[in-house]
């Protein structure tokens, strides 16, 4: 692979990270936003296949395939499966955003402006070795804000579990293009834990629907002591 | 590999097929497989430790164990001290455990026989605990080290809180517990994370050679901040609070390691970080420590005499015997400071020893303490009593073990207490006005605590063992199974061979302490003279042996005396038998006898303003007549000050921000996730503007 055809490469693979991160804003839907955490999860795969490619690391290119294999179908399969189990229960209103903290309109606003601040900040980050994959940098950093950002807006159970992967998503894309490869058992320790985390968030949302008949999280807040 | 690393892999190795043993096996065989598991660990680490001391040195570094880091291990003489008394006492625990765990037939009646402890986390964390133990001594690297003292917590934590499905009192300690030594671990992470960055490397070796470069603020915050937490782990007044409620509530042979062993690695902290890699440092150091220490010897030792309870009773000796030992590494330090270094020797010597004469008999203690309480389901002095006949093996060692802690000849305690009066005493000379002033009042409280120690365990033994049962359940007591007396015999038998020829164990402390305190050795105990010790330098020497045969001489001539006495007077007088004690009375009953409140009373009196004890007495009169009483109800009770006047207004202070902090917390999941997005992105957008 020449370098023109790499940062090419690199580039769409990063477009396409960031732009289903924006979206899963935009959507309220929630079957699209699995669909949309599942076209970014590709992305990523990609991503680092790309940079596996690059560096001739074929270990790399193995952890790619397990995480295109973890993010883009796995997860996605088990949030779909979450996703049925309710929409037969509740309805079809149960399975969108209705009423989002904040806006679509101001999430789109606030998410360029987290986009921003993540280049701001990460200019050192970049400076630091300015290859094309660090430049990358803050596009993970991006993602990793508006995964943050749903988690704090969004009502529904299932829209919050896919903000946290998505911060989790953000969190793996940095790590691969500010290091030359994650070692195969910190790469393997941190997937397991997210497909555990995803486990109990949907085993969590089946209960709170059973009790509440609603996975709107606000409603939990009679719980405290 | 040299027999040091052999035997401690296989100390290792030991300790993790017990845990796993404990984990996995079915009941019974999970008991005797932990326990053998735990003997071989104890034993090996031991052969270790011994081998340490005596110059064998073992280093090795493990890159993959752990990450970034890896495991670096280092066995030197100091390390093999404390290895080898751990090792010592593991091997007694071990044993003891064996039965004490086992689920007999009186757990369905009155007693604590089941006790909770032969579940699988409890069987399994032992040999973890004793493993950690060994590598806390063991370990040459900062990150290796905060490890296995973490490791060590929270093995002990786990063991502690064995037993809270059956007494509240059990949750209470352990919480006292966790928060304590988190937050003791809080701070030797941040003293020797501060060093290790300082020093630019985390290994021993690096620190040791970089510590005489930095600046004298950076060593001071370093040394005062491990000290606190190192001396938080040994019970050092006023970071003892959880000692005396953990210690009691775990079980016995858990208390035995966790008093007689884990203690002392605080110590070996305080040695390793202050007298070690830092060199030593400026007199108000170790006058800290060494006042320090003074005031836990007597507080401590104070609090044990008036406690009702026996195990707490033996707990607060503990934080005694620490004091007495930080008196010594505090003398240490500061004639060290002084130049004095051959005296600095000798207190490091006397300390050691009493570390490893405080294992000893506090091991044993311990172990016949919990045989008390399984075979009568309490440990309130208040109602034992006659335990003589039914348990003669259990009271035979502890009295034996009440003799040796008590610093009177022919007790191992004596010897090291000795010592430690011998290089206070003689620093007087060489340490101008400071030393003046403070050696005298060091002495004074060695010797206040070593008196109070005498009271503490005759009560102890007296009320708790001899005359008449108290109560039903002692009087159903019974002896221990075999395997827990061996256990206690161990000990027992290593408190007389401590007691009777210190020399081979003090001599071999030289090379210990010749690592904290470079220079000539301070006690010399030929082979051939085994029995004497003779300090370097001065004009003193004492030999226990001879000591103990001048005791029995003279008591064996008292008693010829008081008899030929006797016989003379009866042939003048007709015989007439009576039973002792009753002074001419019929049979006396339990309710004449001295209790142990009664026995202390007179102590607390003396000591009242210090004890600040509590007591109501509450009169209920008959119908409405003010002089007809109908019952008087008295209660008293000895709380502990440090506790009630230090630690309850933070306690208060931090409930009170609790409650202001409600509003904060309003039950909002998004609110709470919230409260970190806009931190995070605060932090950025403060990174973004400032830098």
């Amino acid at each position: 692979m020449n370098d023109t055809l790499y940062v090419q490469l690199l580039d769409l693979a990063c477009g396409a990270f960031l732009l289903a991160g924006v979206l899963v804003l935009w959507r309220r839907d929630l079957a699209a936003i699995v669909r949309l955490f599942a076209v970014q999860g590709a992305a990523l795969g990609v991503l680092v296949a790309v940079l596996g490619v690059h560096d001739g690391d074929t270990e790399v290119i193995g952890l790619a395939v397990g995480i295109g294999l973890l993010r883009a179908v796995l997860l996605p399969w088990l949030l779909r499966r979450a996703l049925a189990a309710s929409g037969g229960a509740a309805g079809p209103a149960a399975n969108r955003e209705t009423a989002p903290l904040v806006n679509v309109a101001a999430s789109l606003v606030v998410a360029a402006l987290l986009a921003l601040l993540a280049y701001a900040v990460t200019r050192p980050v970049v400076a630091l070795d300015p290859s094309p994959a660090a430049h990358a940098v803050p596009v993970a950093l991006t993602v990793v804000l508006i995964g943050f950002f749903a988690l704090v807006t969004r009502r529904r159970a299932l829209s919050q579990v896919v903000g946290f992967l998505l911060v989790d998503n953000g969190i793996t894309a940095v790590a691969f293009l500010t290091t030359s490869g994650v070692p195969l058992i910190v790469e393997g320790g941190v997937s397991l834990d997210v497909l555990l985390a995803v486990l109990v968030l949907q085993l969590l949302t089946a209960r709170i629907r059973a009790a509440f008949g609603d996975t709107d999280l606000d409603g939990l807040r009679e719980l405290r002591d | 590999m040299s027999l040091t690393g052999a035997a401690f892999a296989v100390a290792m190795g030991s300790s993790a097929l017990a845990a796993a043993a404990g984990a996995a096996l079915p009941r019974r065989a999970r008991r005797i497989t932990a326990g053998a598991g735990t003997l071989a660990a104890g034993g090996a680490a031991g052969v270790a430790g011994v081998a340490a001391m005596a110059g064998r040195s073992w280093g090795t570094w493990l890159p993959d164990v752990l990450p970034l880091a890896g495991v670096r291990l280092a066995l030197d003489p100091l390390s093999g001290v404390f290895l080898a008394v751990t090792g010592a006492v593991a091997v007694c625990a071990a044993v003891y455990g064996v039965g004490y765990a086992r689920p007999g037939k009186e757990a369905a009646g009155h007693g604590p026989g089941g006790l909770g402890v032969d579940g699988r986390v409890a069987q399994a964390m032992v040999p973890l605990f004793v493993a950690a133990m060994l590598l806390v001594p063991a370990a040459a690297s900062v990150s290796t080290f905060l490890v296995a003292w973490e490791l060590m917590a929270l093995a002990s934590l786990l063991l502690v809180a064995a037993e809270h499905r059956r007494r509240a009192a059990v949750a209470e300690a352990g919480l006292w517990y966790a928060v304590m030594t988190h937050l003791g671990l809080v701070v030797v992470l941040a003293g020797l994370a501060a060093f290790a960055a300082e020093a630019h490397g985390e290994t021993f070796a690096a620190m040791r050679a970089a510590s005489a470069g930095l600046s004298p603020a950076v060593r001071g915050a370093v040394f005062v901040a491990t000290f606190a937490g190192f001396a938080s782990k040994a019970g050092i007044v006023p970071l003892h609070v959880w000692l005396p409620r953990a210690h009691p509530e775990a079980p016995s042979h858990v208390s035995a390691l966790m008093s007689a062993a884990m203690v002392n690695l605080g110590v070996y902290g305080i040695v390793r970080v202050g007298l070690d890699l830092l060199g030593g440092g400026p007199a108000w150091w170790w006058l800290l420590v060494l006042a320090a220490g003074a005031v836990s010897a007597v507080y401590g030792i104070l609090q044990a005499a008036v406690a009702a309870d026996i195990k707490r009773l033996l707990a607060y000796s503990t934080c005694e015997n620490m004091g007495l030992v930080l008196i010594g590494v505090g003398a240490c330090g500061f004639l060290r400071s002084s130049g004095a270094g051959a005296l600095a020797a000798l207190a490091l010597t006397a300390a050691l020893l009493h570390v490893v004469n405080h294992a000893g008999f506090k091991t044993l203690l311990f172990l016949a303490a919990g045989s008390v309480l399984h075979a009568t389901g309490t440990r309130d002095l208040d109602a034992l009593g006659g335990l003589r006949s039914p348990m003669p093996a259990t009271t035979a060692l502890f009295g034996v073990g009440a003799l040796m802690a008590s610093a009177l000849p022919p007790g191992n305690g004596f010897v090291s207490e000795w010592l430690l009066l011998q290089s206070l005493i003689h620093a007087l000379p060489s340490g101008g006005t400071l030393a003046a002033v403070t050696m005298p009042l060091a002495v004074a409280a060695v010797a206040l605590s070593a008196g109070l120690a005498i009271a503490t365990f005759v009560r102890a033994f007296g009320v708790g063992f001899l005359a008449r049962p108290r109560t039903p359940a002692a009087g159903r007591a019974h002896e221990s199974p075999p395997s827990m007396v061996t256990g206690m015999a161990v000990a027992a038998v290593c408190c007389v061979v401590l007691a009777l020829v210190p020399g081979p164990v003090a001599g071999g402390l030289s090379r210990a302490v010749a690592v904290a305190v470079p220079g000539p050795k301070a006690v010399t105990g030929p082979a051939a003279d085994a029995g004497t010790l003779h300090l370097a330098g001065l004009p003193s020497t004492m030999s226990p042996l001879l000591i103990v045969g001048a005791l029995l001489a003279a008591v064996v001539a008292l008693a010829a005396v008081l008899r030929g006495a006797a016989l003379r007077r009866t042939e003048r007088l007709a015989r007439r038998r009576a039973r002792p004690w009753d002074c001419g009375a019929g049979p006396m009953s339990a309710r004449t006898e001295y209790t142990a409140t009664s026995f202390a009373e007179p102590l607390q009196r003396v000591f009242d303003d210090v004890l600040a004890p509590e007591t109501d007495v509450d009169v209920t009169p008959v119908a409405e007549s003010a002089y007809l009483v109908d019952s008087v109800t008295y209660r008293a009770r000895v709380g502990d000050r440090v506790e009630h006047r230090l630690y309850r207004p933070v306690l208060a202070a931090v409930a009170w921000a609790g409650r202001a902090a409600r509003p904060l917390a309003n039950g909002s999941v998004h609110r709470y996730v919230g409260y970190g997005f806009y931190a995070f992105t605060g932090v950025l957008v403060a990174l973004a503007v400032l830098r």
